[in-house]
């Protein structure tokens, strides 16, 4: 009854003409800029890339920064899904929902809330003075601190939903079952729950550490032109100096980054279907 | 773990993850003229005042454009590509698929740079028609994988008796398929407008003289500014987004869906 292929071609070529012509055609077109030299293929795009010093610098903050939110909202994230999965039903619903509420809100609503919190006049620096610690405030944004605090709480829910999801998928007795028989509780964590969750581990791992590689808001409000990541500078390369050959790399960069780690999650997800 | 240290770690995480709204709440309530926490002092002049700047009037009206029409043109290209995946033989099934998500993958600033060069500045074509056909594009994969995740749950066998019953197949759409899966379009929906509304980068380089949508202009109005509108009006539109997933979850089960 549903064999014929007109039909089914005529339904979906419309949204696949249309995320090609907007979407693959163009960004192809930036991508290929890069590779183009004097006479034909070339390279020397990303090679004078990297060979600038604050490239690099953009270039590996860029990935410790990414890596170290990815790290810390791991740590946090595991103690806050644990206790989010030993809550009753009700409080648990509730708790889940608090959480990815953040989620839903404007990231520049977000990132202007630490602008607030962090500036000179801001709530830290009031309260520091207040209770008489500093007579100077600190200078707190446009430090890599400030954005790495931005880019943990843009992104840390995300973490936490997908550990939240891993530990309720555990066997209810494996925790009590590792205790009676006299593990402590770090040898529980390390030898009951990192195995069974470590798939969660990698999807809340991916997205967060993606999420922070690509992001622009918070580099761009809470870093400056001080701290520069590499969406930012992309912006910088176009606007202030017209580089679109910078901006086409950088673009490269991001993609195969954020590609290579949606195949890993794909992987994950598939491995995991066919052992159940 | 005893309760009070699950609470206390619950309550920390809660604070860093939502405190911060409550203080652009109070920041906003300031009667003074530059950004100050604790405020000086309490009133609602801001709050009123981001009522009356024309830019943002202007980019608020832009965002919700883009936000309502260009869900809109997603769900019109995506429910048919949903629908034909889920029922017809596609040939190519799993191409059309990477295809109509790509966007997904791509960094917005991106694509938004990628328009403006072989889109907007070749062919002429105005910033906000580039804005609604990117906006567009980006919502694609949300209204894809929400409507196919509702048609999973649908039997063949309505349709199919609908059809042998002697309806068209346009009919059997319209009167069978779409009322069952109204759900999971409303829910593409809801997700597509708040995505759209609050998107930064691809809208980044997609800005011309008054053409602008609103958190780009909020992020154009704070490097000038220091005063506490911008945090009043964050804290609008985040009780805004948050309003509209609170009654989504609460008619819909929103929570179903994505």
């Amino acid at each position: 009854m549903f064999e014929n292929r007109t039909i089914g071609l005529a339904l979906t070529v419309p949204a696949a003409l249309f995320a090609a012509a907007l979407f693959i055609l163009p960004v192809g077109i930036l991508l290929s800029e890069a590779f183009k030299g004097d006479n034909g293929f070339s390279l020397m795009a990303y090679v004078d890339f990297f060979s600038s010093p604050r490239n690099q610098t953009v270039f590996f903050r860029t990935l410790k920064l990414a890596g170290l939110v990815a790290v810390v909202s791991a740590v946090v994230g595991y103690a806050a899904a644990f206790c989010i999965v030993s809550l009753p039903a009700k409080s648990r619903g509730r708790m889940f929902g608090l959480v990815t509420l953040p989620l839903m809100i404007s990231p520049v609503a977000r990132t202007y809330a630490w602008l607030v919190i962090l500036g000179r006049t801001g709530f830290v620096n009031s309260m520091l003075v207040n209770m008489g610690i500093t007579d100077t405030p600190f200078r707190i944004l446009f430090t890599e601190t400030a954005v790495f605090i931005g880019l943990l709480q843009l992104f840390m829910p995300l973490m936490i939903i997908s550990l939240v999801s891993a530990m309720e998928n555990m066997p209810r007795d494996a925790i009590p079952a590792a205790r009676i028989l006299g593990a402590n509780w770090f040898q529980v964590f390390t030898k009951v729950i990192l195995p069974l969750t470590r798939e969660g581990l990698v999807v809340g791992g991916t997205l967060v550490f993606t999420g922070s590689m690509t992001a622009y808001i918070t580099p761009a409000i809470l870093g400056g032109s001080k701290v520069l990541m590499l969406e930012t500078l992309l912006y910088q390369r176009v606007t202030v100096a017209n580089d679109f050959v910078a901006a086409s790399v950088i673009a490269m960069i991001l993609i195969v980054m954020a590609f290579s780690a949606n195949v890993l999650l794909k992987q994950i997800a598939t491995a995991r279907r066919t052992r159940v | 773990m005893n309760r009070v240290a699950t609470w206390a770690i619950l309550g920390l995480t809660l604070t860093f993850l939502i405190g911060p709204f409550l203080i652009i709440v109070i920041a906003g309530l300031s009667a003074g003229d530059s950004l100050a926490f604790p405020p000086q002092g309490i009133s609602l002049k801001w709050y009123i005042k981001v009522f009356t700047v024309e830019s943002f009037q202007a980019s608020f009206a832009m965002s919700m454009f883009l936000a309502i029409f260009g869900t809109l043109a997603a769900l019109l290209l995506g429910i048919p590509a949903a629908y034909g995946m889920a029922r017809y033989r596609v040939p190519g099934a799993e191409f059309v698929r990477l295809i109509v998500s790509s966007p997904i993958i791509v960094p917005g600033i991106i694509v938004g740079l990628a328009l403006l060069r072989y889109l907007v500045i070749p062919t002429g074509v105005s910033i906000a028609l580039a804005l609604f056909l990117a906006h567009t594009a980006l919502i694609l994969p949300y209204a894809v994988r929400v409507v196919s995740g509702s048609l999973d749950n649908l039997r063949v066998d309505m349709e199919e008796a609908a059809l042998l019953l002697g309806c068209s197949r346009m009919g059997a759409f319209w009167r069978v398929v779409l009322p069952n899966i109204r759900g999971g379009v409303l829910a593409a929906f809801i997700l597509g407008f708040v995505t759209s509304f609050n998107q930064v980068p691809v809208s980044l380089f997609l800005s011309g003289p008054g053409v602008r949508t609103l958190p780009i202009d909020m992020i154009a109005y704070m490097e000038i500014n220091y005063d506490p509108s911008v945090a009043a009006l964050s804290a609008l539109l985040a009780v805004m987004s948050v309003g509209i997933v609170f009654a989504a979850e609460k008619f819909l089960g929103f929570s179903r869906y994505v």
